[in-house]
């Protein structure tokens, strides 16, 4: 059972990309939550409003993931707001996201390109 | 153990209007597609083997109740929501032969759902019967009395003829009743409830109902871990969407099908019953639920053992 998750992230001229790898469940939820946050707060340094969360190698997240999506998006209102937006899940994340209704909060597009605020 | 559901919806308890009996009645008309049955039983069969159970059957609207046999024969109660009154009735009968007219209740709280059944339980008005309430709030006696006070309702508590003992228990310490290992465990929700461990020959069955896990305490959920420990039957508050928990019902108290399932995986538990459902679905809603609870128990298994989902409906009986 693979355990680990990995996550980088890049910082473009007009967003900035995290890119989470694994899967996330209560063993790694929390460190995943901590990128997160990470990733909104460098956007925010950056003078920039979009956090992209590229999800292409993503296997799956259970809830604690969904929420550390929730926390990050908390961080994410002020001071200065940062849009985050989910690109490229899986069959499987798709199914989840849906599911959960989290498809609702967040904006999933298919690709990192199309991930435009709005 | 056996447990057996008598109210399984959350908040208010709610009835099949017209238009759902008659859409049932329409869907497994047009599913017989013309066929011809010798008898009801044979309809019946039909039904149960090729029709939606929301359509041949319903989820049932009464509120939170749920009993527990396998102890020492007394009746073992979870809450007293509206699905009391009809348990009430059936211990009736059960009593003309010759079960014990001992009832141990156990109290995840004293909201009105989880109560409102009591003014219409007949067995307080046996003098012969004796009534264990088993609760962690202190103030559990109080919410049952203010309850039957003449504001809002005719029959003042004093005239009620059983015998009534309160017992208030603190939670994460083992103690036995009514032939059971009990424990209860402190949840989020307002002015606090309690979930029960019950623990028999080896087997667990966990009720943890009107509990809400929050999105910025999820360290505390490896508490509940413990506590649903290799459990054999999880009943658990599964009334909104993940997504409803962290937006619009925040707060309100209650927790996802999919924490309840995070939970049972991380814990080990063998059987996960939905429960608590929300007064505004339909029994369509109740199905789908369901359903992606399933599907999500499985996009989420890795290699974990599998989690029976099953979804409780008024009269389900489960055997554990």
């Amino acid at each position: 059972m693979k355990s680990d998750m990995k996550w980088t992230d890049e910082t473009l001229p007009d967003k900035v990309v995290g890119k989470v790898e694994g899967r996330i469940y209560e063993a790694t939820w929390e460190a995943f939550a901590n990128q997160m946050i990470g990733g909104v707060r460098k956007a925010r340094d950056a003078g920039l409003s979009l956090l992209v969360v590229d999800l292409t190698k993503l296997d799956y997240m259970s809830s604690r993931g969904l929420r550390a999506l929730t926390l990050a998006s908390r961080e994410a209102v002020k001071p200065e707001a940062v849009t985050i937006i989910l690109a490229a899940p899986n069959d499987q994340m798709r199914e989840i996201l849906e599911i959960s209704r989290y498809d609702k909060i967040f904006k999933v597009v298919d690709n990192v390109a199309a991930a435009v605020p709005g | 153990m056996l447990v057996r559901f008598w109210g399984t919806r959350g908040s208010l308890p709610v009835a099949q209007k017209f238009g759902a009996i008659q859409g049932k009645i329409a869907r497994a008309l047009v599913a017989a597609g013309g066929r011809t049955f010798a008898d009801e039983a044979e309809a019946a069969a039909f039904a149960a083997a090729n029709l939606d159970f929301a359509i041949y059957g319903a989820y049932g609207g009464a509120t939170s109740c749920v009993e527990i046999e396998g102890g020492d024969g007394s009746f073992i109660i979870c809450d007293m929501g509206s699905g009391l009154r009809e348990f009430g009735l059936d211990s009736f009968r059960r009593a003309a032969e010759g079960h014990p007219k001992v009832y141990h209740f156990f109290l995840s709280h004293l909201h009105w759902d989880h109560i409102m059944g009591f003014p219409f339980f007949g067995p307080a008005f046996d003098p012969t019967a004796t009534i264990v309430v088993h609760s962690g709030h202190p103030d559990a006696e109080a919410g049952l009395r203010r309850q039957q006070e003449e504001i809002s309702f005719p029959v003042p508590f004093e005239w009620l003829k059983a015998r009534f003992e309160f017992i208030v228990h603190k939670p994460n310490e083992a103690f036995e009743a009514a032939g059971l290992t009990v424990t209860l465990t402190g949840q989020h929700h307002s002015h606090e409830s309690f979930g029960y461990r019950f623990e028999s020959g080896g087997k667990a069955v966990i009720y943890s109902t009107d509990s809400e896990h929050k999105v910025d305490n999820m360290e505390s959920e490896a508490a509940f871990e413990t506590f649903f420990k290799d459990a054999n039957l999880v009943i658990c508050d599964t009334m909104y969407s993940l997504g409803d928990t962290v937006s619009l019902k925040q707060d309100w108290g209650h927790s996802s099908n999919i924490v309840a399932v995070d939970l049972c995986h991380a814990a080990g538990s063998k059987r996960l019953a939905l429960f608590h459902h929300e007064p505004t679905y339909t029994d369509e809603d109740i199905q789908r639920m369901h359903g992606e609870t399933i599907r999500y128990e499985e996009l989420v298994r890795a290699g974990r053992p599998a989690l029976e989902v099953i979804c409780a409906y008024d009269g389900l009986e489960v055997t554990v």
